[in-house]
C-alpha cells in the first residue's frame, strides 16, 4: 500500500509542475509591435504591425516563462497608405526588398531564451528576432505588467508592455541608412489570456 | 567619399565607367562583354548590401549574372554560336529561375505559383534565346542590354523597390558604356555571348523580381520581352555605326518605354 502511494505522489509530480506553468495565448486585438526610428533628423517616425499571434508560459513560483511572438510582415503599417498622386505608398514601399521584402519573408519571429524576473514579475526578456531570414539578439524590458481577471473576458489575463532596440542594418534592411534611422526602438503592447 | 553614396551615381555614372574601362581593357582579346557584369557588380558593391547568407531572390540574380557571364565567356571561346545556343543556355537559366523565386512561390498557392514560376521561366528562356542570338551584331546587342536594364530599372522604381531599381540601371548604364565602345569602334567591340547572356539574364531576373517582391505588373514583362525583337527592326546599314547605335537604341528604348509607361498606370489604379 505504501509503495502504491509513494508511486502515485512521484506519477503526479510532472502534473503539478505542469499546472503551475500557466500558458497564456495573446490577443491579437490587444498586441501590437510598434517601431519608431528616425526620420531625415527631423522627427522620430512611427510604425506598427497590424496582425501578431503568439504566445507566453508562466510559472510565478519557479521564476520561470517563455514567450513566443510571430508578426505578419505584411500588416506593416506607418499610416501612409493613400497613394494620391504618387506612384507608391510608403506602407507599399516597406514591404518590398527594399525593407521588410514581404513577399519572401512573411514573417517576423521573436523566441526568448531566458526571462528576468524582478520578485513576481517578468523585468527583462532575453531572446532572438529572426527578420529577413537573419537571427541576432534582442532583449526586451517589460516596462508595464499586470494580471488579473479581464473586465470583459471574464477570465484571467497577463498584459503590458516591452521594450527593446536594434539595429535594422544587422539584418540586413540597409536600405536609406542614414536618412532612415539604422536605429530601431521596438515598443510591444500585449495581452495574454489564460488557455 | 559622399558622393559614392548617392544613389544616382551608384546606379549610373559608376557602372558606367567601370564598364567603359573595362570594355575598353578587354577589347583585344574580344571580351568587351564583360562591360555588363563589371558595371552591374560595380552597383553591387557601392549598394553595399551584399552577403551569401541569407540567399535572398535578390542576391540569387546576382549569383546567376556572374554564373552568365562566365558561362559567356566560355561559350564564346569554346565554340562558336549557333541558332540553338540560345535557346539551350535560355532552358538552363530559365529553369534557374524557378531556384531564384523559390522562397517566394512555395509560400504562394499552388495554381499561383505554378502560373508565376513557369511565366517567369518563359520570359528568361525567350529573352536569353532572342538577345543571344544578337551575340554577333554588337550595335544591337548594346542597344538590347540599354534597354533591357533601363526597362527592369525604371519599372522597379515605379514598382516600389529602389534596390532592383539601381541593379536594373546599373545594367542599362553598363550595356550603355558597351553600346558607346560598338558605336565608335564598330565589330572590333565584340558582344558575344557574354554580354547578350549577362544582360538578358540579369534584365528577365529583374524585371522578374520587381514583379515578385514588389509592384511592377506582369505586363511591364511582356513589354520588355518585345525588346530583342525591336531591335531588330532595318537600322540602315550603310550609315555611320553612331546612327546605327541611336536607331537601334531608339527601337530597344520604345520597349522598355512601355513597360515603364504600363507601370505607371498600374501604380495609378487604387490599392487592392
Amino acid at each position: 500500500m505504501k509503495r502504491i502511494v509513494v508511486g502515485a505522489l512521484f506519477a503526479a509530480l510532472p502534473l503539478v509542475a505542469a499546472a503551475q506553468a500557466e500558458s497564456y495565448a495573446l490577443d491579437p486585438y490587444h498586441t501590437f509591435p510598434h517601431f519608431a526610428l528616425d526620420y531625415a533628423g527631423y522627427a522620430t517616425l512611427y510604425g506598427r504591425f497590424d496582425r501578431t499571434s503568439g504566445q507566453f508560459t508562466l510559472d510565478r513560483a519557479a521564476k520561470k516563462a517563455t514567450l513566443e511572438l510571430t508578426v505578419d510582415t505584411a500588416s506593416v503599417t506607418t499610416g501612409d497608405n493613400e497613394r494620391g498622386g504618387r506612384a507608391r505608398t510608403r506602407d507599399e514601399h516597406l514591404r518590398t526588398a527594399d525593407f521588410f521584402n514581404t513577399a519572401e519573408f512573411p514573417r517576423m519571429t521573436y523566441k526568448s531564451t531566458k526571462v528576468v524576473f524582478r520578485g513576481e514579475e517578468p523585468a527583462e526578456i532575453e531572446g532572438q528576432l529572426t527578420l529577413l531570414g537573419v537571427t541576432r539578439p534582442l532583449t526586451l524590458s517589460v516596462d508595464r505588467w499586470l494580471c488579473k481577471d479581464h473586465p470583459f473576458y471574464k477570465k484571467p489575463g497577463c498584459g503590458g508592455n516591452a521594450s527593446g532596440v536594434l539595429k535594422r542594418s544587422e539584418f540586413g534592411m540597409k536600405y536609406a541608412i542614414p536618412v532612415l534611422g539604422d536605429e530601431v526602438r521596438i515598443t510591444i503592447m500585449f495581452l495574454g489570456m489564460k488557455q | 567619399m559622399n558622393w559614392l553614396n548617392d544613389p544616382v551615381v551608384q546606379s549610373s555614372a559608376a557602372p558606367f565607367l567601370a564598364a567603359l574601362i573595362v570594355g575598353g581593357a578587354m577589347l583585344p582579346v574580344r571580351l568587351a562583354g564583360l562591360a555588363a557584369l563589371a558595371g552591374f557588380l560595380t552597383t553591387v558593391y557601392l549598394v553595399g548590401n551584399f552577403t551569401f547568407s541569407p540567399l535572398t531572390a535578390t542576391r540569387k540574380i546576382v549569383v546567376l549574372g556572374i554564373a552568365a557571364a562566365l558561362i559567356g565567356v566560355v561559350a564564346g571561346l569554346a565554340f562558336r554560336p549557333t541558332r540553338s545556343t540560345g535557346w539551350v543556355l535560355g532552358a538552363l537559366f530559365g529553369l534557374s529561375s524557378v531556384w531564384v523565386f523559390w522562397s517566394v512561390l512555395a509560400q504562394r498557392p499552388l495554381l499561383e505559383a505554378f502560373l508565376y514560376g513557369a511565366g517567369i521561366a518563359a520570359l528568361v528562356v525567350w529573352l536569353v534565346a532572342l538577345t543571344v542570338s544578337l551575340h554577333a551584331d554588337p550595335l544591337r546587342a548594346g542597344a538590347a542590354g540599354l534597354a533591357l536594364g533601363f526597362g527592369s530599372g525604371v519599372g522597379a522604381v515605379l514598382g516600389a523597390s529602389a534596390l532592383i531599381g539601381q541593379y536594373g540601371l546599373a545594367l542599362g548604364s553598363a550595356c550603355g558604356a558597351f553600346l558607346l565602345l560598338a558605336m565608335i569602334l564598330g565589330k572590333r567591340a565584340a558582344a558575344g555571348t557574354v554580354l547578350t547572356l549577362t544582360a538578358s539574364v540579369l534584365g528577365a531576373l529583374l524585371g522578374a523580381a520587381a514583379m515578385m517582391l514588389a509592384k511592377l505588373p506582369w505586363t511591364s514583362l511582356v513589354a520588355l520581352a518585345s525588346i530583342p525583337l525591336l531591335v531588330r527592326l532595318p537600322i540602315g546599314a550603310r550609315t555611320p555605326g553612331w546612327v546605327q547605335g541611336v536607331v537601334a537604341s531608339i527601337y530597344a528604348l520604345v520597349g522598355a518605354g512601355a513597360a515603364c509607361a504600363l507601370a505607371w498606370h498600374a501604380s495609378r489604379s487604387p490599392i487592392a
